[in-house]
């Protein structure tokens, strides 16, 4: 690891004017990421500026939403009562991410950031647009088990490999943004960006820009029906093959709302919007959950590597709605 | 005297290793160390052309940086005048060797600074220019069409017809593959070497053989035997990775001449997989051909697997096929074929593990196709005898493990019929399937020292990388010598000590447990012969009907016929102003054994619970029942077939090595893309034994058993989810999308 | 835990002068203090760099195991590697280094995280529990105790990590059924395969009323 110099700030103001005075600086908070991409020569930040302190961690309600704090640990999210009775989806997923020991350590906002896992975006040996543009991407015609089915580009089939945020982004979160001027609200399924021909950038955060807390309605209708589905090569402690996150508004048997996300799949987490439509007022039943896996892989395509995710991915969707509906 | 042993199971490393106190290699505190770092390569076949290592020489804290170009001589290693072409047994890589390079990642520069942080970074800087040529690791593809290794090894063999089961009524004629799999201890491979004055060294090694370590360095820098020390008194693991030494230890050996000081490299999670050998691939073909009742009369076993450029690797992939059932006609085929990739090495189970998965499925499959039950079909083909030497076993019990396990599991009560089960929204599986190994017993030395207090010190230089060696060597001593545990210990991993054996191929037990019951009794005959010297012991000797029968048991001799007339070990040595007495003995394979063929059984029942709509297996119940001779230290023979299991588990579900064979390069060469089981993988796991001595083999009647609690399992998997799903998959791992393919 | 106020950020730069400020500096003072002849080779030997190093440590205050540690660390050391290599707490383990295995858990303020993971700097002002510092004297741990009963560990490597991660998993109310104890340590690899004889001492623990660290 090439080494950095490191401050420690103490107020959310004196953090940005930190990270605004050096390009190559970046924000560290739980570091289960950044430490690993620095080690091995993928990150390489003259200066870090420890945001692990300020006072940004707190879940509460504002305004009617349940503002989570970008500072929040994993694990604190995972159990907080509020999120466990208005938004127990996004506690599955949070279950189903990493360990507990890293839980403890990872935040709401470094989930957010989390890069890719793709091989070849860690093996500094390796061709790859993400890490360094325009050196191509190893993965189109290479190892492509774990990639992109949907909104890739022949620069980057990447996917983004967090479970949260595919709960947050079934939820219709809000991110809320800070530079050293002024706060943003960006809904949370435009804070991530498809990689086009700029895979080295995740998201749309500016430089400069810290996120600084999370916010999802406190009065949702996904309270009860829900379900996080993670299909991995292991149990626990693994990434996914696919993931879907479901969320039903149920009224008897009769589909009111539903939320559907999918990880594993896309730059981003992937919100299917589409069968989210056929689903309002259907009546929660198999066929229909296979109908709606089936519209939900409409504008999917594999790649050589990983052709099973078109099987496996609408299998996953109907299970997650299954265990939703509680059928 | 089994009676003394209760509450006596517990392992003797159990307070060190709960505390954090035990010392593994890289832990051992040499002041004055200084940090070395791997650079590998980044090509998989080519040829060094230069070498930029000044950037690396800045870098604050660096020592120094060696290279091909710079490096110490290595007097034991060849002059490299050319690139290897022809891989040969037995010949390692020769580090910082040559400009030439075999495979990805092989080690090309070691930096060493004054700290980790600094040494590391210095590595990454190290470049080199290369003149590259294509690598060829596709193993995948056609194997069996590629350039393979001459010798005597890779001739084919036939018993019999070759082509019997061509004329069976029924046949089953199917591929198998089995990817690359690797050992990954938890402890990374480490060494700390230093010099003292040119022709001396002492390392703290991870290692599986402290005296097979010290003789490599011994003939890789033309040493004395005396002038090389070996460490080695906690390993993290080894599963074989452990069993050779490889070209990091040399470079650490290097990098200490190099700078006077001493060195400590640990390799990096990464290069565990590229520097420290694997399971290899292995494409194979089983032919099978039965009668409509279920009798075997022919078999064909072809397996093709990999090797490096440099060196050959062979295993017994095939040998099961030769020795598990009682079939008259076998024909084998086994060939290594070289690619750009670092020599594989053995593997828990090595290659029977490998050949196991695929003859254990055919069986299965052969079973279905006969409507007979898997198990009756393996009773049906039952060997008496060796079939492959004719000779009678030493012992064999592996119908009464079949028993055990199928009553434990409820093998009889379940549906047999494929697909026919159902618990939940989960499809249900029984599968079973078991092998054998080679039981054997090697040459070991050991001494054992009474001291005056009354405690036993018996010492072997041997190390443990886990089993419990010490624990069970300990109760060897105890059942032998009648004392309570408490009193003895059993020190290893120092290679000062009287040579013991490697600890691989499952024989430790047998091998060094036979030295242990022999240095005792050794003791004990000194002890006698004390007591017949006896003063105050000579009326009692004169009194006897039967003076030579004396008994040395629980610190005391004693007359056989009467207990009450006895005198204490420590009398004894008192008389004869003793503060401790010694034995040191041989124990050598037993010459009887020569007209017997020996091995260790199991069979592994599974309870399978398949997801179908995401092919997600779980494991739900687990009864490996095993044939391991007579059990010495329950609690850890428990665990370590349970451990074998959770081997079995992450072979059969999950553990693949992926390169990407553009750039012969390793593309989940870590811990969360080369999966291993965790917790959540694991179910309750029953482990039962026959427990009945062979004492034909040694004299404390224990077969061997690391590697059976792993060969035959992954086929067990794969058969219970035949059996859940209908769906047969013939290449390992079952991962979620082979299962909904 | 307060925040001491270490570093403010305004004047960062007076109080720990980085390396790289070191060297636009120094390139200047070695400028005029040398002739050109020398100036090269002085940054041939890479004297710039290696001065430079010395000033690349950052001060940290640390209590480990009950015990305040006074230290100066390059920001990029681990506090796993802090742990084994300085402070020669080789009780907790280096099984990969990228937060992959945890075997090198350890317990900051009171919760298990990766020591490989958590840069040192961050630590600062910290309690750190590790495996030395879980017995209590000469008495074991219910939970080391437990391990050992039921035999939970063979080549013992990932065994700290283990026994760690399982003390916090009791205390933090996850061994309440087998399944979730299992799910709630699979963070902790072991190779081989002591799987259920942890959860075994795990559960052990838990009926005998939890662990206290």
């Amino acid at each position: 690891m090439l080494n950095f110099d490191y401050v420690r700030p103490t107020t959310q103001q004196s953090a940005l004017n930190a990270i605004k005075k050096n390009k190559n600086s970046a924000f560290i908070a739980g570091g289960t990421n950044l430490v690993d991409l620095m080690k091995r020569g993928v990150a390489t930040p003259e200066k870090l500026v420890d945001i692990s302190r300020l006072p940004m961690k707190e879940i509460s309600l504002v305004s009617g939403n349940i503002r989570i704090g970008a500072g929040a640990l994993n694990s604190t999210v995972a159990e907080n009562d509020l999120i466990l009775k208005n938004a127990p989806l996004l506690s599955k997923a949070l279950h189903a991410g990493a360990s507990p020991q890293i839980r403890n350590m990872a935040t709401v906002g470094g989930n957010m950031l989390q890069r890719t896992r793709c091989p070849y975006f860690y093996d500094t040996a390796l061709p790859c647009n993400k890490r360094a543009p325009g050196t191509g991407c190893s993965a189109v015609e290479g190892y492509s088990r774990m990639h992109a089915i949907f909104g890739a580009s022949n620069a980057c089939i990447a996917v983004h490999p967090s479970d949260m945020c595919v709960a947050l982004a079934a939820l219709d979160a809000v991110v809320v943004i800070a530079n050293n001027k002024t706060e943003r609200r960006l809904a949370f399924t435009d804070f991530h960006r498809l990689p086009g021909d700029k895979p080295n950038l995740d998201n749309n955060l500016q430089a400069g820009e810290l996120i600084i807390a999370v916010e999802i309605p406190e009065k949702n209708l996904f309270s009860e029906h829900t379900a996080y589905v993670k299909v991995r090569d292991r149990s626990s402690y693994a990434f996914a093959l696919v993931s879907v996150a479901a969320a039903l508004s149920l009224n008897g048997n009769s589909i009111r709302e539903a939320r559907l996300a999918m990880g594993g799949v896309a730059h981003k987490p992937w919100r299917l919007t589409a069968a989210e439509n056929f689903l309002r007022g259907k009546s929660a039943t198999e066929d229909i959950f296979k109908e709606a896996g089936r519209i939900a892989m409409q504008d999917a395509k594999a790649y050589p590597g990983n052709k099973f995710k078109l099987t496996l991915a609408p299998n996953a969707i109907i299970e997650a709605l299954k265990q939703a509906a509680g059928i | 005297m089994d009676k003394l042993l209760e509450n006596e199971d517990d392992r003797v490393t159990g307070r060190a290793v709960v505390t954090g106190s035990a010392t593994y290699a890289a832990e051992h505190q040499v002041p004055g160390t200084l940090y070395a770092v791997l650079t590998g390569s980044t090509i998989a076949h080519g040829t060094i052309t230069a070498m930029d290592t000044r950037q690396a020489e800045r870098a604050p804290g660096v020592i120094a940086v060696i290279t091909h170009l710079n490096a110490p001589p290595v007097p034991g290693y060849e002059p490299v005048t050319a690139r290897i072409t022809k891989p040969e047994g037995g010949k390692g890589m020769q580090v910082f060797g040559g400009p030439y390079i075999y495979f990805n990642d092989q080690p090309i520069a070691v930096v060493v600074a004054d700290t980790f942080e600094r040494a590391t970074y210095a590595a990454s800087l190290v470049k080199a220019t290369y003149q590259k040529e294509k690598p060829e690791t596709d193993f995948t593809i056609n194997i069996e069409e590629r350039p393979a290794v001459d010798g005597p090894r890779f001739k084919d063999s036939t018993r019999g017809n070759a082509e019997a089961w061509k004329t069976a009524p029924v046949q089953v004629s199917e591929e198998y593959i089995l990817p690359i799999e690797v050992h990954n201890p938890m402890e990374l491979h480490s060494i700390i070497a230093l010099w003292d004055g040119e022709d001396k060294v002492t390392v703290y090694d991870k290692t599986q053989g402290v005296i097979s370590t010290q003789r490599s360095i011994m003939s890789a820098f033309k040493l004395k035997q005396e002038n090389v020390q070996v460490f080695a008194p906690f390993v993290g693991g080894g599963f074989g990775s452990a069993l050779r030494t490889w070209p990091h230890e040399i470079a650490a050996l290097l990098a200490a001449k190099k700078t006077g000081k001493p060195v400590k490299l640990v390799l990096t999670r990464n290069q565990m997989f590229t520097m420290v050998g694997y399971r290899p691939f292995t494409k194979q073909k089983i032919n099978l051909g039965a009668t409509a009742d279920g009798k075997i009369i022919g078999l064909s076993h072809e397996a093709h697997s990999i090797t490096s450029p440099y060196e050959v690797f062979s295993e017994g992939v095939i040998n099961i096929s030769k020795t598990l059932y009682d079939i008259p006609n076998v024909f084998t085929r086994y060939q290594v074929h070289p690619f750009n990739v670092s020599t594989p090495t053995w593997m828990r189970g090595p290659g029977e593990a490998t050949g196991a998965f695929a003859l254990e499925s055919a069986m299965d499959e052969l079973s279905y196709k006969l409507k007979m039950d898997p198990l009756d079909l393996r009773l049906a083909n039952h060997a008496e005898k060796d079939p492959e030497s004719g000779k009678p076993f030493s012992s064999k019990f592996l119908k009464e493990a079949y028993q055990l396990g199928a009553d434990a599991i409820g093998w009889r009560q379940r549906n047999p019929l494929a697909a026919s089960m159902k618990e939940a929204n989960m499809l249900v599986g029984y599968g079973l399937g078991g092998g054998l190994f080679n039981a054997s017993r090697g040459t070991a030395k050991a001494i054992a020292t009474l001291g005056a207090n009354g405690n036993l010190v018996v010492q072997s230089a041997v190390s443990d990388s886990g089993p419990g060696t010490a624990t069970a060597m300990v109760k060897v001593a105890a059942n032998n010598m009648g004392m309570p545990q408490d009193k003895i210990s059993f020190e290893l991993g120092d290679s000062s000590l009287p040579p013991g054996p490697t600890q691989g191929g499952s024989t430790t037990t047998s091998t060094l447990g036979s030295a242990v019951h022999i240095v005792t009794s050794a003791l004990k005959a000194k002890l006698i012969g004390l007591a017949k010297k006896s003063k105050t012991f000579s009326s009692t000797l004169a009194n006897a009907h039967r003076p030579d029968d004396l008994v040395a048991e629980g610190g005391m001799v004693y007359l056989a016929e009467n207990k009450s007339k006895s005198i204490s070990f420590g009398e004894l040595m008192k008389e004869q102003g003793l503060t401790e007495i010694s034995a040191m003995e041989e124990s050598k394979p037993n010459e009887k054994m020569k007209g017997y063929a020996a091995f260790s059984y199991s069979v592994h029942f599974v309870k399978v619970l398949v997801h179908p709509l995401t092919g997600m297996i779980k494991i739900d119940k687990v009864v490996i029942a095993g044939d391991a001779g007579k059990i010495i230290s329950p609690k850890t023979a428990e665990s370590q077939m349970i451990g074998g299991a959770v081997g079995g588990i992450g072979m059969a579900l999950m553990e693949e090595g992926v390169l990407d064979h553009r750039y012969g390069r390793w593309i989940n060469n870590n811990f969360a893309d080369y999966h291993v089981p965790v917790h959540h993988d694991v179910p309750l796991i029953q482990a039962l034994f026959v427990d009945k001595p062979d004492l034909i083999l040694n004299p404390i009647g224990a077969k061997g058993m690391g590697e059976i609690a792993i060969i035959g399992f992954a086929a067990a998997v794969a058969n219970a989810v035949y059996h859940a799903t209908g769906k047969r998959l013939r290449e390992l791992p079952l991962t979620p999308d082979k299962v909904v393919a | 835990m307060a925040d001491n106020n270490f570093l403010p950020e305004k004047n960062d730069n007076f109080l720990c002068p980085s390396r790289r400020n070191f060297l636009k500096q120094s390139s200047l003072i070695t400028a005029l203090a040398m002739a050109p002849p020398a100036l090269v080779k002085a940054s041939e030997q890479g004297l710039d760099e290696k001065v430079a190093s010395l000033f690349e440590n950052q001060s940290l205050r640390l209590t480990v195991n009950g015990v305040q540690k006074e230290l100066m660390v390059e920001p990029r050391v681990t506090l796993l590697d802090l742990l084994r290599e300085k402070l020669h707490l080789t009780g907790t383990k280096k099984g990969c280094d990228f937060g992959q295995c945890g075997a090198c858990t350890v317990h900051v303020d009171g919760h298990r995280v990766l020591s490989c993971l958590s840069l040192a700097v961050m630590q600062d002002g910290k309690q750190v529990i590790t495996i030395e510092g879980l017995t209590d004297g000469e008495n074991l741990h219910p939970m080391q105790q437990a391990f050992i009963e039921h035999d939970g560990f063979q080549c013992g490597y990932c065994t700290p990590g283990q026994v760690m991660s399982a003390v916090a998993c009791v205390q933090e109310g996850h061994a309440t059924t087998r399944e979730e104890a299992r799910e709630f340590m699979s963070g902790n690899i072991c190779r081989c395969g002591a799987y259920p004889n942890i959860i075994d001492a795990i559960m052990s623990v838990k009926e005998k009323g939890g662990s206290h660290a």
